[in-house]
């Protein structure tokens, strides 16, 4: 154990942020850089090396928490990488995007701040890759086999670093211009700068993953041909259907999913655009949905210079502390602070929209509220309650019901979906089609990275044990686990 | 040749295998076999290259080898090691076999030994030394790497304390096994397989027991195969990030070893009795019983029968007469804090069932109330805390013969741990660290176990006596003696029970599963007519209704849990009891750590009444209306379903499942009572005689009682009942001294006057047998010879052995010489005797021991506290590590001079002595003859609270400057 009595000697300290004034003028990420250095190890030190480490299957990857703590409290950042790519293959992407499922299964947190496990795994991955201590891992030789990989987003890319090292040829299918899915133009750059995902693509290239991007399987390349092609599939599609919002005044200008108002301003920093064609600047935003996309959006609006931004959310506000039905260690909902809520907006609860007003030119300028609250699980409006907002840009962030059914590739598959839009999958990740597999978002349905990422271990099992009878490749979640919950 | 240690390094291994290197040796002519199969074969295979080896073995010892080393190194793709222990026993019934063993010593060269319990294995079976070059290998690795070791550390020197720490983990389990010499241990096979198929056991492990049969050689090949398929892999490809396995032995990882504790189950556990929710708690013992299924427990390879017709569950008893079954384990307060000590009696004491003290008394706050206290109180080796008030106040005494975690030790409260409150209840001083003894100091055979069994029903006519066993073989005949020793309940006590306290060697690998020791022990009970007068209870990590039936399937009436209260009341399975840090306020005595615990009795409640719901259930299902009724029907546990586990193939639990023929009415549980014959003993007339000072309203009004009577050697326990009386009516403070004083003439018999409470004095002219004193609480006790007699007192022998063991208070004066083990564990009572044997005042904790004349060998073994004053002290009879202890009579100080004078004078008017008298005539010169035994961080401890004191300063402040003093010695 690092220091039997650090959790009683030490208090949590976790990564500081730039000034609120300071960062929305930029889009770099929103942390001192290096601040977490000096403290982390000491941070590290509040671990308490717990029989039964509940923060270890807390994280759907099954982090070795204890242990790379424990490295990391000794300053031995190359064997505490080596830990943590033991399970996980992109800790530069939890580490900065996970929202810690670990740290609220985290023992200390019974009755204490809980140990800082994400602080402590992203200076680990950074210090590692600093150090050069991350490097290709290609596979000492060759299966002779090849399996398609549609998706590059963190199950995708999770998927086909496991094939690769196992022997396989891996290919990577994308359809869009750049790798990463919504790494890449979902997630905004103040929250994860892109170089991390570039240098994270070299070093799967350099393994022998090979990757094709412009290519959507369905449109551009028949799905049976694929299948044909290769000696097996990996549909890592993603959950791209957009929850819709269908009231009245839903087609006027200015209404946008959150994922066409994103990958634009992503596009800019990627130097692709000068401007957003959906920029917020100079505009009353209005955000609707309270997860994390939305906040995504409401930190994005503040950088391009929106007037004001209100988060709209129909459930009631979130505890600050568990509630009974969400004890530990289950992840709970907690009313959080974002950083993009740190720096400014007006968050409301329990309000749901009933339209949307225009002007002559077709704009939206309004949006009109009501207040509702939950009956028997639904949201009922209180009378008397309505409202209106200034609107001229308003973002949809309301989740996503499974696979992008539009483009071919699940009729063309003839893959099964489930009731809720997911593609169907049995215990080895295979769906009905032979030798075809399904991980992440599009076998889970919405989720969180992490998950994703062990998805996309998990299912390289499946592909791997296909296509050589047995396999050694770890398997960190099964594809009916569900994080711990009452 | 003389080895200093059985564990050595390469160039030791080296110097024996070139020893003769030159030919001037021949008589140490070494050989070196090869401890390699080939894979492949399977246990075919790892068949033949054994016997290969052994007739490889034959011939170099025919070509004069006098040293074999069996290697097991330069394994590779094709070769697998042959498991270390395996070659060793194979070979070395081999050569007992072929009259050979003798002419040869066996050196073990292997890559498998990492633990204690690897060494302890291997010479078990007939290893010389043990090389573990591996290990060795793997510290040097850490020692380069510089992260967990040292970087400036000499990597000679962290091998050294890799074998260091190996040999004396050895030495341990010898010393928990009660063997002295590695000699005696050679071979000894001091082991009980479980799960090992009997042929197998036969042909290479000759002599074991294995009771229920099961894996043999094709499966440890199987074994050995994956081991060595991880390290040359089918496909050529070595996983990335993964050079070794994350291992889950000692803590719950997800790909390592599975455990019934793991993250869901505790969740489950815990929020159903919070939330008092069944259908969760359901939902827990689910999983529970499913993992157990899997190969983890015996009782998971059980299945229930359905042939008997069930009946409606209204019909069954009720939860409130089921919980009164239940107990929960004996974990000391100063284990465990006074919050989680406190929440399981509360809980107890609600429902009806009950909670145990463990072996560190009961605060008296709690004695007295009815709601905190707790109904066992425990009787272990260290005897803290047991005084007369502690027993008088029990409703059931449990004698802790050994513990299931960790049998054949005793517990150890470090320092740190003794904290002030701790060491009140324990009659110990704060920041000196206590040590349970291994054993019994008053139990070496059977007979003295009912002596004490005898003690303690005196001390508490109205409690039941309890003896705890440890399940292992021969447990049976064990527990029929203590059924003949007339103990109310006996308690088989299974392995996996334990404490993160527990040496991990211990935790894995000692006991065995109270299954076995249960079926057992019902069996021989049984068949002796003895199963009637005894309750049996079983405890060992019971934790779901299941568990209970199978249990009481097996024989069991009663059941202990442990871990599963301790759980749900917020235990999270940290496993650093022993380091006060635990994060709940369970396992720790900090006011800090102590203030986050969260615990409730009304958790641990709704926990024992879902326990009971679900053996509701099942006794309906069974087609039983009680527990009676299901008690000892192991003919309805089904074992014939196959276990579809490759290694569980060669199992056979029907052993365990015996019921023995018994005559139509024979009953398989208890009712009758045990005829303890107190109603014949002589404190029935002294209890008649006291009359008129136990009827007084208060102790200040008793009126002085006098009396002589005749005592012989019959008479056992003499004034134990009547200070029953005493403490019963005026409770622990007793009566004013020698309120009761009686002159007994004659011999008496064992266990004169023990747990003698204030307030009564026994004199006794003639002599005693052993254990005068026992527990002694504050009584006073005098043996003189009678007075006709003509010898010279102070050459012969008055008192037998173990006098005044555990003694909390009071006074002894013993005018002549005494055996051995005088003292022990004394923590607070005044004794004098003129001379004594081996052993004295081992584990002395406070008191003080005065002798007038010579001691024996190893003085104050143990010792942490208290003080000795020794006339014509012989040093070297003093234990080695007490030496820096042992003061001079120049550094007794004028308070030393002065009380020393007033103790001599004293026993010169109790008992008449010539010695004191002598002494006394020359007081100056007599003091230059005394030397002084007090332990050094107690002796710290006391001046820091004597300048404490002297400084003003309050109780708390004091109490901190004396863990101060402790801790820094």
């Amino acid at each position: 154990m690092a220091d039997p009595k650090g959790f009683l000697n030490t208090d949590r300290e976790v990564a500081q942020s730039r000034p609120v004034e300071e960062r929305v003028k930029d889009w770099n990420e929103v942390y001192v850089p290096g601040s977490l250095l000096p403290i982390v190890s000491k941070q590290a030190g509040r671990c308490m090396d717990c029989g039964i480490p509940f923060c270890h299957q807390g994280c759907p990857l099954g982090n070795l928490i204890p242990e790379w703590n424990d490295y990391a409290y000794r300053e031995d950042w190359s064997a505490a990488s080596e830990r943590l790519h033991a399970t996980n293959n992109f800790p530069e992407f939890t580490g900065r995007l996970c929202p810690a499922p670990c740290e609220s299964a985290c023992v200390l947190g019974i009755n204490q701040p809980p140990v800082t496990i994400k602080n402590v795994e992203v200076t680990i991955i950074d210090k590692a890759w600093d150090n050069g201590y991350v490097t290709p891992q290609p596979p000492e030789r060759l299966s002779g086999k090849t399996v398609a990989v549609i998706g590059s987003g963190p199950a995708g890319l999770a998927a086909a670093q496991q094939l690769t090292r196992a022997g396989h040829t891996a290919v990577v299918y994308e359809r869009a211009d750049r790798l990463g899915g919504l790494l890449r133009y979902g997630i905004p750059e103040f929250k994860m700068e892109k170089r991390h995902i570039n240098r994270r693509i070299e070093q799967m290239r350099a393994e022998g993953t090979k990757f094709r991007t412009e290519v959507e399987i369905g449109r551009d390349i028949d799905a049976k041909k694929l299948r044909k092609r290769h000696d097996a599939v990996v549909i890592a599609a993603g959950a791209t259907t957009a929850r819709d919002l269908p009231v009245p005044g839903r087609d006027l200008n200015g209404i946008h999913q959150a994922m066409e108002y994103l990958p634009p301003s992503n596009k800019v920093q990627e130097g692709d655009l000068t401007v957003s064609p959906i920029s917020a600047e100079g505009k009353h935003v209005v955000v609707i949905g309270g997860g994390d996309t939305g906040a995504d959006c409401v930190g994005t609006a503040h950088r391009q210079g929106a007037v004001s931004v209100t988060q709209l959310e129909i459930m009631p506000k979130p505890g600050e502390e568990r509630s009974e039905n969400q004890p530990w260690p289950t992840f709970p909902m907690l009313y959080k602070v974002s950083s993009a809520h740190e720096e400014g907006g007006e968050r409301v609860y329990s309000v749901s929209t009933t339209h949307f007003e225009g002007d002559e030119n077709g704009d939206v300028q309004w949006l009109h509220l009501v207040e509702v609250e939950m009956k028997d699980g639904k949201p009922e409006q209180k009378p008397g309650t309505e409202q209106r907002i200034p609107a001229q840009l308003v973002t949809l962030a309301m989740g996503f019901t499974g696979v992008d059914r539009e483009n071919g590739l699940v009729e063309q598959f003839g893959v099964e979906l489930d009731e809720r839009g997911n593609v169907a999958r049995d215990g080895n990740y295979a769906t009905n089609v032979d030798g075809v597999f399904v991980a992440g978002d599009a076998g889970r349905g919405q989720s969180l990275i992490v998950w994703a990422i062990a998805e996309g271990r998990s299912a390289a099992k499946g592909v791997d044990r296909y296509l050589m009878g047995t396999s050694a490749l770890p398997a960190p979640v099964g594809p009916t686990d569900r994080a711990m919950a009452v | 040749m003389t080895l200093p240690f059985p564990v050595i390094d390469n160039d030791e291994l080296a110097k024996l295998i070139h020893i003769n290197a030159d030919g001037d040796l021949p008589g140490f002519k070494s050989t070196t076999l090869s401890g390699l199969y080939r894979v492949h074969e399977g246990g075919r295979g790892l068949s033949e290259r054994i016997k290969e080896v052994c007739a490889e073995a034959d011939a170099a010892i025919e070509a004069g080898a006098r040293l074999i080393v069996l290697s097991d190194r330069h394994s590779d793709a094709e070769h697998a090691p042959i498991p270390s222990l395996l070659l060793t026993s194979a070979v070395h019934h081999h050569l007992i076999r072929t009259k050979q063993r003798t002419q040869v010593g066996l050196l073990i060269e292997a890559g498998d030994v990492r633990e204690v319990h690897h060494v302890a294995l291997l010479i078990g079976y007939g290893a010389a030394a043990v090389n573990p070059y591996l290990a060795m290998e793997t510290v040097e690795d850490l020692v380069r790497d510089g992260t967990f070791l040292p970087g400036d550390m000499p990597a000679e020197d962290a091998i050294r304390n890799l074998i260091k720490a190996l040999g004396k983990g050895v030495l341990k389990v010898m010393s928990k096994m009660g063997i002295s010499t590695v000699a005696s241990y050679r071979g000894a096979q001091v082991f009980e397989a479980v799960g090992l198929d009997e042929s197998f056991v036969d042909t290479y492990f000759h002599g074991t027991t294995t009771k229920i049969g099961g894996a043999g050689l094709d499966v440890v090949a199987k074994e050995v195969a994956a081991r060595h398929a991880k390290a040359y892999p089918v496909t050529g490809i070595t996983a990335a990030h993964r050079a070794l396995e994350i291992g889950g032995e000692y803590q719950w990882r997800r790909e390592g070893e599975p455990h019934l504790f793991d993250p869901d189950t505790v969740f489950r556990l815990q929020h159903s009795t919070r939330a008092r929710r069944y259908d969760i708690f359901k939902q827990y013992t689910q999983r529970v019983d499913e993992q157990s299924e899997r190969l983890m427990t015996l009782r998971g390879l059980f299945q229930l029968k359905d042939e008997r017709p069930s009946v409606p569950i209204e019909e069954v008893e009720p939860v409130s007469e089921i919980v009164k079954r239940f107990s929960t384990g004996a974990m000391s307060y100063g284990s465990i804090s006074q919050e989680a000590h406190e929440t399981l009696a509360i809980a107890m004491n609600q429902l009806g069932g009950k909670s145990n003290t463990g072996e560190g008394g009961e605060d008296a706050v709690r004695l007295y109330d009815p709601a905190r206290r707790s109904a066992i109180k425990q009787v272990a080796s260290g005897r803290f805390g047991v005084t007369s008030e502690y027993l008088v106040n029990s409703d059931d005494i449990q004698i802790k013969m050994a513990q299931g975690a960790k049998p054949g030790e005793g517990g150890q409260l470090p320092g740190p741990k003794v904290y002030p409150w701790v060491a009140r209840t324990r009659h110990s001083t704060p920041g000196v660290g206590l040590i349970s003894p291994p054993p019994h100091h008053d139990i070496y055979s059977i007979e003295d176990l009912a002596q004490l069994i005898h003690d303690l029903k005196n001390a508490n006519p109205q409690a039941r006596i309890h003896v705890k066993l440890v399940s292992e073989v021969g447990v049976g005949t064990v527990a029929a003696g203590v059924s003949k020793a007339h103990a109310d309940v006996v308690l088989i006590s299974g392995h996996d029970g334990g404490t993160g306290a527990s040496p991990l060697t211990s935790l894995k690998h000692a006991g065995g599963p109270w299954e076995l020791g249960l079926a057992e022990t019902q069996q021989t009970l049984l068949l002796n007519g003895l199963r009637d007068r005894i309750v049996v209870q079983t405890d060992g990590q019971l934790k779901t209704g299941r568990d209970v039936v199978v249990a009481a399937l097996l024989g069991a009436e009663e059941f202990g849990f442990a871990t599963a209260p301790l759980v749900v009341s917020g235990c999270i399975m940290m496993r650093v009891c022993h380091l006060d840090t635990c994060p709940v306020g369970i396992a720790t005595q900090n006011p800090v750590l102590r203030e986050r615990y969260n615990g409730k009795a009304e958790f641990v409640v709704n926990y024992f009444q879902f326990i009971a719901e679900e053996v509701r259930e099942l006794l309906a299902e069974l087609g039983f209306r009680s527990l009676d009724e299901a008690i000892g029907h192991a003919e309805l546990l089904d074992v014939s379903r196959a276990v579809d586990h490759w290694k569980a193939q060669g199992l056979d639990l029907e052993p365990l499942l015996h019921v023995p023929d018994l005559p139509d009415g024979a009953v398989m549980h208890q009712v009758t009572e045990q005829d303890h014959g107190l109603a014949k003993a002589l404190d029935v007339e002294l209890i008649k005689l006291s009359a008129d000072a136990l009827s007084a309203d208060s102790g200040q009004d008793a009126q002085p009682v006098r009396g002589q009577l005749a005592i012989r050697n019959i008479n056992r326990t003499v004034g134990t009942m009547l200070g029953h009386e005493v403490t019963k009516k005026f409770g622990g403070a007793g009566l004013p001294d020698d309120t009761i004083d009686i002159t007994f003439t004659g011999s008496a018999g064992q266990s004169f006057g023990a747990f003698l409470p204030r307030g009564v004095t026994l004199r006794l002219e003639g002599d005693a047998n052993d254990y005068v004193g026992k527990g002694l609480s504050g009584g006073r006790l005098v043996v003189r010879p009678d007075r006709g007699a003509d010898h010279l007192a102070e050459f012969s022998t008055i008192a037998g052995n173990t006098l005044a063991y555990g003694a909390t208070g009071g006074e002894m004066f013993l005018r002549g010489k005494v055996g051995e083990r005088f003292c022990v564990r004394n923590s607070g009572a005044l004794v004098v005797s003129e001379g004594v044997g081996d052993h004295g005042c081992e584990y002395m904790t406070g008191g003080a021991a005065v002798v007038l004349g010579e001691t024996g060998r190893n003085f104050g073994a143990g010792m942490s506290g208290g003080t000795a004053y020794v006339v014509d002290l012989d040093p070297d009879n003093v234990n080695a590590g007490l030496r820096d202890a042992v003061h001079g009579h120049e550094d007794l100080d004028d308070e030393d001079k002065a009380w020393l004078h007033d103790v001599v004078r004293r026993h010169h008017q109790e008992t008449g002595s010539t010695v004191a008298e002598a002494l006394l005539a020359d007081w100056d010169t007599a003091l230059t003859r005394f030397g002084k035994v007090i332990p050094a961080t107690y002796k710290a401890v006391l001046a820091a609270k004597d300048a404490a004191e002297r400084a003003g300063l309050s109780e708390s402040e004091t109490h901190e400057k004396m863990m101060e003093a402790a801790i820094n010695g």
